[in-house]
């Protein structure tokens, strides 16, 4: 550790002003905060002597995310033999998954980092630690056979429209990681839906068994095989086809509790999701009219992408209401339009993404009401008192 | 009364006038810095295209389209002024935004200064026209689905207008760079806006 910090610091002044390499300055203080909890401290007003800084939250937030990670890739080779009907043992699983998905990491890291730093010698500014999290999120996200170089595309995409044209991490309006999902999404459909992507190798064809559906739950609860859908137990611990890291709740709900116990998400957002998907179910089962109605409400929350949405994407300090009292009502109508998408909109077999993204356009609006309902409030407090 | 509450669900989110076909842009872009006045243009939509609407509908049913004239007498039937309708139409819009100018300026000047020229231009903002040609095309079948989908498309763009107004309130502070400050981002979030608001398209009422 003595060794790394020396040998920084005789690097260090040439990248400061005057040395050889100034213009580089943003990516040494990147990799040098990234090393080390930076001693910078403000030398009037107030202080605070913490030294949990972005770089930290983020690092939370991806250990959070670790589990559905881990999951996800013994999941992908899981799912991969059971395709193919050969027997495997759990390494043998874990090491395709592994082999399977660490591209799609390495490749969105990469590709967003490349922006990240380019947008960051431009303008001068520090590096945004802010893509620590999307660069996680993107992989865990899409079907595991998409083609990379879709991946580094919908990751630029989503970096420069998506974040840095707002100027960078903390002012964007969309959740980055959902903004490359979208462009995917509506950019290349027959990649990121129907029955063959979910698995890897299906695409292909490699030798699948007879009678063998990839079909993802929720398409066949759109398509009414109702039979077809796996049983809640299988859909709770994430045997299932599906997006990388959405298909396991336990492996969700881990993550959901490291962020509950160290405050980095959101709760108060997490529970009105799930309240918001439930009253939807329910109001759903009453008016039922074909199978896909009648699945209990319950059951809607541990289908598909929602429990991933409600604990990773909603909760997005940035995206979010800021208000506490917002969060309540954004947290609603996430859960309550996700539901709503999913099965009355055709189109869409999910709907998840783009509930999230609905309500990341109306935040900034609920905040608004809330802050001018609670300024009248005490204003009107404020009116009493002085009548008295 | 089910299909009146579809229509209207369907034109205020699924056939949004801004999201959807992109109408109304200028004064969506010109009126949204801030919520407030985006609020009273967004309430003076509403009350226009709720009105003209329905009018539109009557006038079209009743003089313009062709034999429409027929309650008049024998001889009406084969008169046909559809060719009057783009005229007719714009002169019910301005006559009601006549009206509602003199209403906000009587009972809210200070919402009348900041609305300022794009009030008066609500007379020939495209969603207004746009609202009476769908009506015209889409062939409702009685004026009050008309009203149901005036309304529903006034409250689309009033969503519309008051969202990017709060959106544009939050970035006022970012650190947007140079060439795209002002318009170019509006754009952008417009551009994202319809993304979200694609989340809609397919549904079927």
């Amino acid at each position: 550790m003595k060794l790394l910090r020396k040998q920084i610091d005789k690097i260090k002044p040439h990248f400061q002003k005057g040395g050889r390499f100034e213009m580089l300055h943003s990516t040494f203080d990147a990799f040098e905060t990234f090393l080390f909890v930076p001693d910078k401290v403000t030398s009037k007003g107030a202080h605070i002597r913490d030294s949990i800084d972005m770089k930290r939250t983020m690092a939370v937030v991806v250990a959070a995310m670790v589990p559905t990670l881990l999951f996800g890739m013994w999941n992908v080779g899981h799912q991969h033999f059971i395709a193919t009907g050969i027997d495997a043992g759990f390494w043998q699983e874990f090491m395709h998954g592994l082999i399977r998905v660490m591209p799609i990491v390495v490749v969105s890291y990469v590709s967003g980092l490349a922006v990240e730093f380019i947008f960051a010698q431009i303008r001068g500014h520090e590096v945004n630690e802010g893509f620590l999290v999307t660069g996680m999120l993107i992989p865990l996200i899409v079907p595991v056979d998409v083609p990379l170089w879709m991946v580094a595309v919908a990751t630029v995409f989503a970096v420069i429209i998506g974040k840095e044209v707002f100027g960078g991490t903390g002012m964007n309006i969309l959740n980055p990681a959902l903004t490359a999902r979208a462009f995917l999404f509506f950019a290349y459909p027959t990649y990121m839906s129907g029955d063959f992507v979910w698995i890897s190798g299906l695409l292909k064809g490699e030798g699948i068994v007879d009678g063998f559906s990839g079909a993802t739950p929720l398409a066949n609860a759109s398509l009414g095989n109702i039979e077809a859908i796996p049983s809640s137990m299988a859909m709770f611990i994430g045997t299932i086809p599906g997006s990388i890291g959405e298909t396991s709740t336990v492996a969700i709900l881990i993550g959901a509790l490291i962020l509950w116990f160290t405050g980095v998400g959101s709760v108060k957002i997490m529970a009105s999701v799930f309240v918001g998907g439930l009253v939807m179910g329910g109001i759903l089962n009453i008016f039922a009219v074909n199978p896909f109605m009648e699945i209990p409400a319950w059951e809607h929350l541990i289908m598909g992408g929602f429990a991933f949405g409600a604990v990773y994407m909603a909760t997005d300090p940035v995206t979010a209401t800021q208000t506490e009292r917002g969060k309540y009502i954004y947290g609603f109508l996430v859960g309550f339009l996700a539901i709503l998408i999913r099965v009355l909109n055709p189109a869409y077999p999910e709907g998840m993404m783009l509930a999230i993204l609905f309500m990341n356009v109306f935040a900034p609006l609920i905040d608004h009401n809330v802050m001018q309902a609670n300024i009248k409030r005490r204003l009107k407090r404020a009116a009493a008192g002085t009548n008295k | 009364m089910e299909g009146l509450v579809n229509i209207f669900v369907r034109s205020v989110f699924i056939d949004n006038m801004v999201f959807a076909y992109f109408l109304g842009m200028c004064s969506y872009l010109a009126v949204s810095k801030t919520v407030s006045t985006a609020n009273g243009l967004g309430i003076a939509v509403i009350f226009v295209l709720g009105i003209t609407v329905p009018v539109n509908y009557l006038i079209e049913n009743y003089f313009l389209s062709a034999g429409a004239m027929a309650w008049l007498g024998p001889g009406f039937e084969a008169v046909d002024l559809s060719f009057l309708s783009f005229i007719m139409f714009i002169a019910v819009i301005a006559s009601m935004v006549q009206l509602v100018e003199m209403t906000v300026e009587k009972f809210a000047p200070a919402l009348y200064s900041s609305l300022g020229i794009f009030l008066p231009l609500i007379a020939v903002n495209c969603a207004i026209l746009g609202g009476s040609l769908f009506m015209q095309e889409r062939e409702y079948a009685n004026i009050a689905e008309a009203a149901s989908f005036g309304l529903g498309s006034g409250v689309g763009f009033y969503l519309a207008i008051v969202g990017i107004a709060a959106i544009r309130e939050k970035i006022r502070y970012s650190n947007v760079p140079g060439p795209l400050r002002g318009l170019g981002i509006t754009f952008i979030v417009t551009g994202l806006m319809g993304i979200a608001f694609m989340s809609f398209m397919g549904i079927k009422l």
